[in-house]
């Protein structure tokens, strides 16, 4: 079966005042772009995606995931993933570290084997060792990236993922996160205000406005 | 002038803090070897030492010490974690921070008088089950409080310092970078699929122990050699250390000073290792828990341990009210009969009585605490200039010694600190007392200025300085203004600390200045529960005001100003 995350009559509301309604459904290996300035409430959508949506906001509506129905279902059990502006890498922890904690738990010796591999593919063969704050802006994205995916998601979010890499860098990182959904064929949805994001994407694009 | 006064500040707060702490270290070292001028004794040797070997139940002081220091703050700190843990992302994190903030101010001899109340025989705990479950029509036999082993000192203790470790933990992710970064990381490992229990300890605890390291140090250093708790709730044959060294130093037998000093010592040794045992655990279990955290286990019973955690947190907080409620009615009471929840009459009568006897004491308690916050507050806003006008922070060094007082025992060195002020200074016992509390009030103040000071932002100092204003000017009317609120603060802390300190008081003055601490402590065992509620609610009330003006007066100015 196709993986899908699929978003049913969705209206959000920050103080009684609406945000944004959204109705949409992603296939898994495509990645729908919600553009908007800020305020609008492009984070606040993922947030309520994942389930963590701050108490001054409400909001209507479904959320379904593999056919599935997770409204109700507390944050870690929805298997989603999320990258954010930040690396947000775990600072008391090295970058193998990092990704074996977002691992299934298992043998020892595989998720070790499976954590160099994964470092290899994205050009970081030897720093399982390093310190996280010892990388440069773009090794930590990646490692961002191989922690989140080896959490194994069945969707993917991204809060603006690149806005903090500069030019190259970007889209460089972002060819590569792309490449890996898609490999992966996973849902994602991506917030951005960057166009080149949204054009790189090659997927649907929702622009919000800011509701007065 | 101004930057000269400023320039050498961090100095003189050097020596403030240094020389009492230091001097008095090495002349409880001098009297433990036997050279005490003052006695006519100088035949230096070990015997102080031996006497002390040869105290009957030494050995049980030292262990009821021990294990009343350690088990209090594993208990308050495995609270704290636990109520971090289960709210951590949730509303009532704030709420628990609102219902136990203002618990701070109470002073550890108020608290331990409530306590002592809540748990003895005829204390509400048993009012509250009898008769209808226990069946008892009469005020039971109890072990409680003094019991032998401890168990109302470690109750106390935990009670007390649970709300402060919990504050400063709040405090640490109250700062905007740092508490930022550990609530995004613990939403990270929430969308790696950990429950939220199992990401507290396996993502947040790791960045944010080395927060809560001084915190604990210094409630693991306070509880092993406090002296109010153990004297109102702890067992009497043996007491823990550091009341059977007080009672010595007390003693009208001068020959038993040899002997205190050499227990001082003891006692410094004891903490000391306490404090290393302590970090060494920390290592061991870093060690052992360093393949957990990468592991992927990401749940480890989250529901059946949230609930437990809900109960043992409203046990702990009803306790505390209950405890609080008793002590006051208490304070209250005329005839209370024993099941009876309720007195049958509340009266006056005990705080008219009081406020007979207490002008003194009070008169003395507000002047030394005025005084103390005053010059701990000025000492510290220059500090904290000159760190500014330097450019650079003040040395780790500097650091360590404003937090020394809060790491070794007072009992240790407040004799020696008492016998040097007695050489120097015997006339004016009041100047000893201030000096004294300053060592005690001064690493608080500090802790509660220095970040907001380092958050001012500098744009204003310097539009002020291009504008041709001198240092001085600048920080007279830029700063300070800026500074209000946390200066009231700051103030009202200092003055609770310094309310509740007992023994520089008492050791400083030579027991002839009577504070309102004093005074509770003296009450507490002898005297009426009626009159030593009174002391111990008079206790928690003068903090109080304190704290109700420096949120108060700031909303007053403020409004005023903008009208």
């Amino acid at each position: 079966m196709q993986s899908s995350l699929q978003i049913k009559n969705l209206q959000l509301f920050r103080q009684n005042e609406q945000l944004l309604s959204v109705n949409e459904q992603v296939v898994g290996g495509d990645i729908l772009t919600i553009m908007g300035p800020s305020g609008s409430g492009k984070s606040s959508l993922l947030n309520w995606i994942t389930g963590t949506l701050a108490s001054s906001f409400k909001a209507s509506g479904e959320i379904w995931l593999d056919g599935i129905n997770i409204d109700k279902t507390p944050t870690h059990l929805r298997h989603i993933g999320v990258l954010y502006q930040d690396a947000l890498l775990f600072s008391h922890l090295s970058v193998e570290g990092n990704i074996a904690f977002a691992m299934p738990k298992g043998n020892k010796k595989e998720r070790i084997e499976k954590i160099e591999h994964a470092l290899e593919q994205v050009g970081l063969k030897g720093l399982k060792d390093r310190h996280p704050d010892n990388l440069s802006g773009g090794q930590q994205a990646r490692v961002a990236l191989l922690r989140m995916l080896l959490s194994e998601p069945k969707a993917i979010l991204l809060d603006e993922p690149f806005s903090k890499l500069d030019t190259q860098l970007r889209v460089d990182i972002r060819q590569l996160v792309f490449d890996q959904i898609r490999d992966h064929k996973l849902p994602a949805i991506m917030v951005t205000h960057d166009h080149s994001d949204a054009e790189a994407a090659k997927g649907k694009v929702i622009t919000l406005d800011l509701i007065r | 002038m101004f930057t000269q006064i400023v320039k050498y500040s961090p100095k003189f707060l050097l020596v403030v803090l240094i020389f009492p702490v230091l001097g008095g270290l090495i002349s409880v070292l001098l009297q433990a070897l036997g050279w005490a001028p003052a006695l006519e004794q100088y035949n230096v040797g070990l015997h102080g030492f031996n006497a002390l070997m040869h105290t009957p139940g030494l050995s049980q002081m030292v262990v009821l010490s021990i294990t009343t220091g350690l088990v209090s703050t594993l208990f308050a700190l495995m609270m704290t974690l636990m109520i971090l843990a289960a709210f951590f992302n949730s509303v009532w994190l704030n709420r628990i921070q609102r219902l136990l903030g203002p618990l701070l101010v109470i002073p550890h001899a108020a608290a331990a008088i409530a306590v002592g109340f809540l748990i003895a025989p005829s204390g509400m705990l048993s009012r509250l089950v009898s008769p209808w479950l226990s069946g008892w029509d009469l005020a039971p036999q109890g072990m409680f409080p003094h019991d032998a082993y401890g168990i109302s000192i470690i109750i106390g203790l935990t009670l007390k310092e649970l709300p402060f470790l919990l504050l400063m933990a709040l405090g640490a992710l109250a700062q905007p970078e740092f508490g930022k970064k550990l609530h995004q990381q613990h939403k990270v490992a929430l969308n790696l699929g950990y429950c939220s229990l199992t990401a507290f300890f396996k993502v947040t605890l790791p960045s944010l122990y080395p927060l809560l390291r001084l915190p604990v140090l210094s409630v693991l250093a306070y509880a092993s050699a406090s002296v109010e708790m153990p004297l109102i709730l702890g067992p009497n044959t043996p007491p823990t250390l550091a009341v059977a060294i007080m009672h010595w130093f007390n003693d009208v037998d001068l020959a038993l000073r040899t002997k205190a000093s050499a227990a001082a010592l003891l006692q410094l040794a004891l903490t000391g290792g306490l404090v290393v045992l302590w970090l060494a655990g920390e290592k061991v279990i870093k060690r052992l828990f360093c393949d957990f955290l990468t592991n992927g286990k990401r749940e480890y019973g989250g529901v059946f341990w949230q609930k437990i955690i809900v109960v043992l947190t409203t046990l702990a907080a009803s306790f505390i009210f209950v405890a609080l409620i008793g002590l006051v009615m208490w304070s209250f009471a005329g005839f209370w009969r024993f099941p009876a929840v309720m007195p049958e009459q509340f009266v006056w009568s005990h705080y008219q009585l009081a406020l007979i006897q207490i002008s003194n004491p009070l008169i003395n308690t507000l002047a030394i605490g005025i005084v103390t916050t005053v010059c701990a507050v000025i000492l510290t806003l220059l500090c904290l200039e000159s760190e500014q006008l330097n450019a650079k922070p003040l040395s780790r060094f500097t650091y360590l010694i404003i937090y020394l007082p809060l790491l070794i025992p007072g009992i240790s060195f407040l004799f020696g600190l008492v016998w040097l002020q007695q050489l120097i200074n015997s006339k004016t016992v009041f100047f000893n007392v201030i000096l004294s509390h300053l060592l005690f009030v001064l690493p608080y103040v500090f802790l509660s200025l220095t970040s907001s000071y380092r958050r001012l932002e500098p744009r204003f100092s310097h539009v002020a300085a291009s504008l041709g204003a001198s240092p001085c000017k600048v920080f007279f009317q830029v700063k300070l203004p800026q500074l209000f609120a946390p200066i009231l603060i700051a103030v009202a802390l200092g003055l609770a600390i310094s309310f509740g300190q007992y023994l520089p008081t008492l050791l400083s003055s030579g027991g002839r200045i009577t504070t309102i601490t004093t005074e509770a402590v003296a009450l507490a065992n002898g005297a009426s529960r009626r009159t030593s509620a009174v002391y111990a609610v008079l206790q928690m009330v003068l903090p109080l005001i304190g704290f109700i003006l420096a949120w108060v007066l700031p909303k007053y100015f403020f409004k005023s100003a903008r009208l």
